[in-house]
């Protein structure tokens, strides 16, 4: 095991019905990098970022994080290991404000069952809530229930939402679907921005933005994994144009 | 002034309202009122926590009764059968409606949604036909009274009981109050947020680091709790327990005051109970069959206000603070 | 011996009964996603409806034909009135279904009184079976009961209607999208769920008491039969509620009939939490 490497993912298997949606995925994430994830619609990326945090038990397979074995471990306690992610539908808490989201986030880390303390005296989570507000210029809406933000800022709050856990390793899922190209260009620069700090995963439809972002590309086909390298390499890669990469010219 | 300010402002009004009740109601009415209210009190606890679950952790529980119904055998047995004093028969009463939500709701919050709704009413059905056919224990159908021990005695002579009615009624006021107290601290604290945030969203809050399960097994304790000291109340009320108050139309009832009052409201139970129990007593001296008329303002608030009168109420005081606030743009809610 | 045949058959009988009331609850549940409180008491209109047929007319086969109409009828009007306001707040159907029962109830003690009344069965001669004699309007309760079941299934597999019920039920966003009137859909699914619960009340009648709280013991035992067949498995559901019935009516033949209540409720709450799609889940999928 190379010290570099933060998630290892070894001959995962996942089945829905007959189905095989993840058909021995093997793959690593190197420390350091953007590693982008892409692949045709149901390739398994989702299920495979499902297995990941512990939201779907694998059938068989191995997934290790920061070395530690995390296959099996309740969602909860991936994440307080240090990784985060974002989910594809938009998911924050609707009927919070702003500030709570991110104040809740940042409380996890200090525990929650501490029924006799005032929520507003917790000084570290008020900090960096405060401060997460700034950096993604959320400030203005900071006490405005997270339903009322326009579908960019909702984006931008879950993203928020996970940093504030202070994950090592953050998952990102479709995180410009459904934008715009304005928003789409200013959340592509706050990824860029946040993987300079932490390592990133990120699936993404739109190969431009990920070629543009990563460093590092796999690809996934069919439940399995097809091709990874360089944005350059896979762009060359005969294989992945058949598989994907062509589908794509098409549309 | 704040919304915030107002709301406390209206917490304020009731706990002063509820101090002075005994002078303040018999000059408009009967003096028997000053026992309904006490009666409201405690079955606005029971509202309570359900509120508690439904409100705040986004578990609709039709079972709380039972709890209710551990606290108000807690005490009959306590007293009628072991020979209990006032309080140690007092803390048995909590400490088994207690066990009992922590043992069930073990259980129960693997559940959620309709599954939870229903495995709670099953619990409540268990024991509620247990208690029935215990007749050496629970007095079955006819229930189990006991006489009143005091709260302290000083020597032979005197001694300080709740059959004065001064003191029954402050003492009710005085634990029906700590509980609110222990609940709005709660609620306030950062368990308290968790609770929203389980309600709000239980992938996302997984997610960020929280136990899910712990956290609605905890609720569902304090909860349990809550209503334990309702039933335990109750029974040094009525000085008697029966199973008939473990039986699932309490707990429906329990559901429709908390509903009715706004859940998600801390005093949105007691605004519910007060109002369909004043309703009771008002309308089945005109009209038998009143409970139509119950019926139907149950279907109303839920259909036009599902938010309870609680939530109407929150909605204009944000409108107006909103309008003074800033005037000009009217937010959009999202529903 | 020949109570512990007379109780089980007997069990048997209410068995399908309950089934043909709890097929009803069922596809409330699996179509609307509703939780039914007012099932029971939608049984017990029945009841009470047959005992009106039966006083005003004098001919109580009238019954087996009016009631369901009259149930299918109330049930429309419910759908439209209570249950399509709150489809999208389906946390608290179960608290509007609640007021539901309440002014049904209410609406019965109102109009037809406080006091239990028993009919006499339309057939009342006994026949020998198992060295017993045994009523034979029993053996027709559990007749009608069986067709009415057989009815529902072929309705629900050979007609358009039904295939659009099924459709609905498995995905109603497809099914719209398909042009099927989902609306409509839900509104005869909930007024077809009522009819069938009122049958069982004019069935069950004659054997039972009218009684304006008819519906609140066997509401428990209707949400048994679903949760123990699985909820949405029709064809587990009624052959929960035959076994329930029976199992409870046996026992209820050397110990106190509510022991075995509680033990029925004890398997129900190991089903919800071990096998929450009931105990025939697998065999059929």
């Amino acid at each position: 095991m190379s010290p570099t490497q933060i998630l290892e993912i070894e001959d995962i298997e996942k089945h829905f019905g007959g189905l095989a949606a993840l058909d021995g995925v093997n793959a690593h994430v190197e420390s350091g990098k953007l590693t982008a994830i892409i692949g045709p619609n149901g390739a398994g990326k989702t299920t495979l970022f499902n297995v990941i945090t512990g939201i779907l038990p694998p059938a068989a397979g191995r997934v290790k994080f920061l070395g530690q074995d995390i296959t099996n471990k309740p969602v909860h306690e991936i994440s307080k290991l240090g990784l985060a992610r974002t989910l594809q539908i938009k998911s924050v808490f609707n009927g919070m404000t702003v500030r709570e989201n991110l104040w809740i986030a940042a409380q996890s880390r200090d525990g929650v069952f501490k029924p006799f303390q005032r929520a507003s005296a917790s000084s570290r989570a008020n900090q960096v809530a405060d401060q997460l507000c700034e950096e993604l210029g959320l400030t203005q809406f900071a006490n405005q229930e997270a339903a009322n933000l326009s579908y960019g800022d909702i984006a931008l709050l879950e993203i928020g939402i996970a940093l504030a856990t202070e994950p090592k390793l953050l998952l990102l899922d479709e995180p410009i679907c459904g934008m715009g190209p304005a928003e789409t260009e200013q959340t592509v620069e706050k990824i860029r921005n946040l993987a300079k700090r932490i390592d990133i995963v990120i699936i993404e439809h739109d190969i431009e933005v990920v070629f543009e972002v990563s460093d590092e590309v796999i690809v996934m086909a069919q439940g399995k994994v097809l091709a990874r390298g360089t944005p350059a390499e896979i762009s060359t890669n005969a294989e992945v144009r058949t598989a994907y990469l062509g589908d794509d010219d098409d549309a | 002034m704040t919304p915030d300010k107002i709301n406390r402002l209206g917490i304020v009004a009731v706990a002063l309202f509820t101090l002075l009740a005994p002078w303040i109601l018999p000059v408009f009415v009967d003096e028997f009122w000053v026992d309904i209210y006490s009666e409201m009190l405690i079955w606005s606890l029971l509202a309570a926590s359900v509120n508690l679950l439904f409100g705040y952790v986004g578990l609709l529980s039709f079972g709380q009764a039972l709890f209710f119904g551990m606290g108000m055998y807690g005490v009959a047995i306590g007293i009628a059968k072991i020979g209990l004093g006032f309080w140690p028969a007092f803390g048995f009463g909590i400490l088994l409606s207690t066990t009992m939500a922590l043992i069930t709701g073990f259980l129960a919050v693997r559940l959620t949604w309709h599954y939870f709704a229903i495995i709670t009413v099953v619990f409540s059905l268990i024991f509620y036909f247990t208690a029935l056919s215990w007749k050496p224990l629970t007095g079955g159908d006819d229930g189990l009274s006991f006489t009143m021990p005091p709260i302290f005695s000083f020597g032979e002579e005197t001694a300080i009981s709740l059959t004065d009615p001064t003191v029954q009624y402050y003492f009710i006021v005085l634990m029906v109050g700590a509980c609110y107290a222990l609940m709005g601290v709660v609620l306030k604290s950062p368990l308290g947020r968790a609770f929203r945030t389980v309600k709000e969203n239980d992938m996302r809050a997984a997610l960020i680091g929280l136990n899910v399960y712990m956290i609605r097994l905890t609720a569902f304790v304090i909860a349990g709790f809550v209503a334990g000291v309702a039933g335990a109340l109750f029974a040094f009320f009525g000085r008697y327990a029966s199973a008939t108050y473990m039986f699932y139309h309490v707990s429906g009832e329990a559901v429709v005051w908390a509903i009715i009052g706004g859940a998600g409201t801390l005093l949105g139970p007691v605004v519910g109970t007060t109002l369909l129990i004043t309703l009771r007593e008002e309308l089945s001296d005109v009209w038998e069959h009143y409970l139509i008329v119950v019926g139907v303002i149950v279907i109303v608030v839920v259909i036009f206000a599902p938010k309870g009168l609680g939530g109407l109420w929150m909605g204009m005081v944000n409108r107006i603070f909103d309008k003074s606030a800033n005037g000009n743009q009217p937010k959009e809610g999202g529903e | 011996m020949e109570l512990v045949i007379a109780l089980g058959m007997n069990g048997i009988v209410w068995g399908l009964i309950i089934a043909l009331i709890a097929l009803g609850l069922s596809i409330i549940f699996g179509l609307l996603d509703i939780i039914n409180i007012a099932h029971g008491d939608f049984f017990m209109v029945g009841t009470v409806l047959a005992w009106f047929v039966l006083d005003t007319t004098g001919n109580y086969w009238l019954a087996f034909l009016i009631v369901p109409i009259i149930g299918f009828a109330m049930g429309v009007v419910i759908e439209y009135t209570v249950i399509q306001p709150i489809k999208n707040a389906a946390a608290l159907s179960i608290v509007a279904t609640f007021g539901l029962s309440i002014i049904l109830q209410e609406g019965v003690r109102a109009t037809f009184g406080a006091a239990p009344t028993r009919l006499v069965p339309p057939i009342q001669s006994t026949i020998q079976m198992f060295g017993l004699e045994y009523e034979v309007y029993r053996l027709f309760a559990a007749a009608v009961s069986i067709a009415a079941i057989l009815l529902f299934f072929g309705f629900l597999h050979r007609t358009k209607m039904g295939t659009w019920m099924r459709a609905v039920r498995y995905d109603p966003e497809t099914a719209t999208a398909m042009g099927i009137p989902a609306r409509k859909i839900y509104m005869i699914t909930f007024a077809l769920g009522f009819a069938m619960a009122a049958l069982g009340g004019v069935v069950a009648a004659p054997i039972t008491t009218v009684d304006f709280q008819a519906g609140v013991d066997i509401l428990p035992f209707c949400f048994m039969a679903v949760i123990i067949g699985g909820l949405g498995n029709l064809e587990g559901t009624v052959a929960a509620a035959v076994m329930l019935a029976f199992f409870e009516g046996v026992m209820a033949s050397f110990a106190d009939p509510t022991i075995a209540r509680i033990g029925s409720l004890c398997l129900m709450s190991i089903v919800l939490l071990i096998r929450p799609h009931g105990i025939f889940a697998g065999a059929t999928r």
